[in-house]
């Protein structure tokens, strides 16, 4: 089962590799997401399967509204063919082509023919795995992880995420100004679609929040419900077109929230507060705030994001 | 050298975006590239250590477990949640880098950007 789907997910790089048009090939990124998560799961870690299918969808929607946008705006000038090459000669088709397939060959085989034996240390493992319920309590070894043992990482990618935000807002150079309200979002839609989506929007958001308060003793936790949740806010705008947040105070949120994780771990991780963490009925609270925090965190931090996409598409619709 | 065959397959598809990389012409399909990279040695950390007929490392019986081998290892699953996460920012502002040069150039063909940077 795991190789069949390997084997499609190497079939849809393939054709990824192979096609010519823009849109086919963003269509074909969403479906190698999907089968990237489907092995992910199959090899033992629904956490991360969870979190690659809600990104993979967030990046064939990132995708969409980059491409759509130029399609407005300049025509059909995305498509690039392959009308340059013909008139080439043949030894530029061998250099572009041929020696690099060469070169890639050369150093893949030298990689597998290198590869390490044990590269995972196995006590590691055991330790994490008998100590992580006595030491930080909760189901999920992932979740103690990523909140306790090797929260400095977690912390690094709060700050990853909040300095994306920042250059993406610094490059994108579109104020809040030029977006109008009442524009309606001119995406192809169905009534089948609208439809469901409706229906589906409300049971998205429950979704994300079940997923952030079970994410210390079952599969899931800040990240996925965060982003579950931002997909919620995007459904929210693509089908019924509500623009009504404040990027700049959604900013604020995302700040003041990145400063609570860093002081709750640094008091209850770096700091030790008293035995509060050794407790069996309180210590599950710290795992259950922190996964709220960093949902509400990556939730903002997306948002902010589609938003800024969004604002561009918008800014220039109104130049054109 | 022992090689997994889930280990293999994660390190041909490092390689074909590899080569991807090197021979597209096309700006959006170095984005998509570099995405299926990532997600490559993603299946390359998760894939160490499989066995057919393993679990999940999660559930409240964990304790009682006779041996570990069938138990996947939660260590590189933890870091990984945060470079899925990191990922998807990066590709963020590397469509936004596309959105500028193509709104400069007209194009998202890397050659015809290089002929006409040169031309202006």
């Amino acid at each position: 089962m795991l190789y069949v789907v390997l084997g499609l997910w190497i079939f849809s790089a393939l054709m990824i590799l192979f096609e010519k048009k823009n849109v086919r090939v963003t269509l074909y990124l969403g479906i190698f997401g999907l089968l990237a998560s489907i092995a992910f799961f199959l090899l033992g870690s629904p956490d991360v399967a969870m979190a690659e299918a809600a990104i993979s969808t967030f990046t064939t929607i990132f995708f969409i509204v980059c491409l759509e946008k130029y399609y407005k705006f300049e025509g059909d000038f995305i498509e690039v063919e392959d009308t340059q090459a013909e008139k080439k000669p043949k030894s530029t088709f061998v250099i572009r082509y041929i020696l690099p397939l060469l070169f890639t060959i050369f150093a893949a085989g030298l990689f597998i023919y290198f590869i390490p034996d044990n590269v995972v240390n196995p006590y590691l493992k055991e330790l994490y795995l008998t100590r992580f319920m006595d030491e930080v309590g909760g189901y999920n070894p992932v979740t103690a992880i990523y909140l306790r043992y090797r929260v400095y990482d977690t912390l690094f990618e709060a700050l990853m995420l909040v300095l994306a935000v920042v250059a993406v807002i610094h490059m994108s150079k579109f104020g809040e100004a030029t977006i109008k309200d009442g524009l309606r979002s001119e995406l192809e839609t169905s009534n089948m679609s609208v439809f469901t989506i409706r229906l589906i929007t409300p049971i998205l958001l429950v979704f994300g929040i079940f997923l952030i308060l079970n994410g210390h003793i079952s599969a899931g936790g800040g990240f996925q419900g965060g982003l579950v949740i931002a997909t919620f806010f995007i459904a929210r705008y693509m089908i019924f077109n509500i623009y009504d947040l404040k990027v700049s105070r959604i900013a604020k949120i995302e700040e003041a929230v990145f400063i609570a994780i860093a002081l709750l771990a640094s008091v209850v991780v770096f700091l030790e507060f008293a035995d509060f963490t050794h407790r069996p009925g309180y210590r599950e609270i710290y795992l259950i705030i922190m996964n709220a925090l960093i949902g509400a965190k990556v939730a903002c931090g997306f948002m902010l994001l589609f938003y800024r996409f969004v604002a561009i598409e918008r800014g220039a619709r109104d130049e054109s | 050298m022992r090689v997994e065959l889930a280990e293999l397959f994660a390190v041909i598809m490092f390689f074909i975006s590899f080569y991807g990389l090197i021979v597209t012409r096309n700006i959006i399909k170095s984005v998509i590239f570099i995405i299926i990279m990532e997600a490559a040695a993603i299946m390359f950390f998760l894939s160490i250590g499989y066995r057919s007929g393993i679990l999940a490392p999660i559930g409240p019986n964990l304790a009682e477990v006779e041996s570990w081998a069938y138990i996947a290892d939660p260590f590189p699953q933890a870091l990984m949640i945060t470079a899925i996460v990191i990922g998807l920012s990066v590709t963020t502002i590397l469509l936004i880098m596309t959105i500028t040069i193509t709104r400069e150039y007209k194009t998202t063909d890397w050659d015809t950007i290089k002929i006409r940077s040169l031309e202006k």
